[in-house]
């Protein structure tokens, strides 16, 4: 099967604990979300300066690391080599006979790629609005937030489950009631 | 060498959400329809693993802890939006980076969308921050708010999970 995972879902979940204490204890813990704001600051900051430094938002994250890359930055660079890395060793790369489709997709929505990239699309904006009010993702909030027993990450945790199996139940209600 | 050190997690971390299919949408959306457990209990697996390191690490000074505030409202509003985006695009912020490194058109095109959410929570920022201010209760943990030292609370919590993991949850096919 192309998309089942190479290794067991308990020496995966091992390993990223591992990973995390490691993480840890030599800089901090794992998170990913807070690279995008750094990432829309440095393209912002070399497109239109004045813009980046006046947003709040944006600065914040700018200044400390002088509107370039740093450590967490690296480490999202990193999760993309990594990734790539591993796919190409273990035959999992571009399986897919349309990249943009994930096949369970295209059983219920059918097989327009224009529609599925503007699920992807908004989506994507919805996660990282979440993720940045939230001030942290699956990874930053959830798995190192909760592993810190954070109160506020278990509310978070709960919540994205609950929105999310709710609107995954809507989305795929046919093929639910089938 | 802090930049070659965040290059080297990065790689353990991608490799690892990669090769645990943590960046298929099946995966993801099977575990969304509680169909198929495998990812939430990868996910529990690696908090019952890493909350007893990390608090082992604290006992003895060498957790460099990074505790997100708590402000109930505005995190629970947070978590809703975000439930919603990962069920539509079917990826989070960091696996839609992996499944972009295997190729996935519809993965690079949720890190599109997420630059952009991003940056639209920039603009925003100043009409809505009352939200982080509000019921805000500060890096509050469940030990610090309980006064306890931070192992007391892993290791039955740690353990709660592998009865989650190994008893409770079971894929539904």
């Amino acid at each position: 099967m192309q998309d089942e995972p190479v290794i067991s879902w308990k020496v995966a979940g091992a390993l990223l604990g591992l990973l995390l204490i490691l993480a840890t204890a030599l800089v901090k813990p794992i998170g990913v979300s807070t690279q995008y704001v750094v990432t829309d600051g440095i393209i912002l900051h070399s497109a239109a300066p004045n813009i980046a430094e006046s947003n709040e938002y944006l600065s914040k994250y700018g200044e400390k690391d002088d509107w370039s890359i740093g450590y967490g930055w690296m480490l999202v660079i990193g999760m993309f080599v990594g990734g790539t890395i591993s796919a190409v060793a273990t035959k999992h790369f571009r399986t897919r006979s349309n990249p943009s489709m994930p096949s369970m997709w295209s059983t219920q929505f059918g097989n327009s790629s224009p529609r599925r990239m503007m699920h992807a699309f908004i989506g994507g904006v919805l996660l990282l609005f979440g993720a940045r009010l939230a001030g942290g993702c699956t990874s930053g909030h959830m798995i190192s937030g909760i592993s810190q027993l954070t109160i506020g990450s278990f509310l978070f945790g709960i919540s994205i489950f609950a929105s999310g199996i709710i609107t995954a139940r809507i989305l795929y209600r046919k093929r639910l009631a089938s | 060498m802090k930049l070659f050190l965040g290059l080297a997690i990065g790689m353990a971390f991608g490799a690892i959400l990669q090769l645990g299919g943590a960046s298929s949408y099946k995966k993801i959306m099977g575990s969304l329809l509680l169909k198929d457990m495998d990812i939430i209990k990868l996910i529990l697996m690696a908090i019952a693993v890493g909350t007893v390191g990390i608090y082992a690490l604290d006992l003895v000074d060498m957790a460099n802890l990074s505790i997100k505030p708590t402000y109930i409202v505005g995190i629970v509003i947070a978590g809703l939006i975000f439930g919603v985006g990962f069920a539509v695009a079917g990826y989070c912020p960091g696996t839609c980076v992996v499944a972009s490194a295997e190729g996935k058109t519809d993965a690079m095109v949720t890190v599109l969308g997420g630059l952009a959410g991003a940056f639209i929570y920039a603009l925003v920022y100043p009409a809505i921050r009352g939200l982080i201010s509000v019921t805000n209760y500060g890096e509050v943990t469940i030990p610090s708010a309980l006064g306890v030292s931070g192992l007391w609370i892993a290791i039955p919590f740690s353990a709660i999970l592998f009865v989650l993991m190994f008893k409770v949850l079971k894929d539904r096919y």
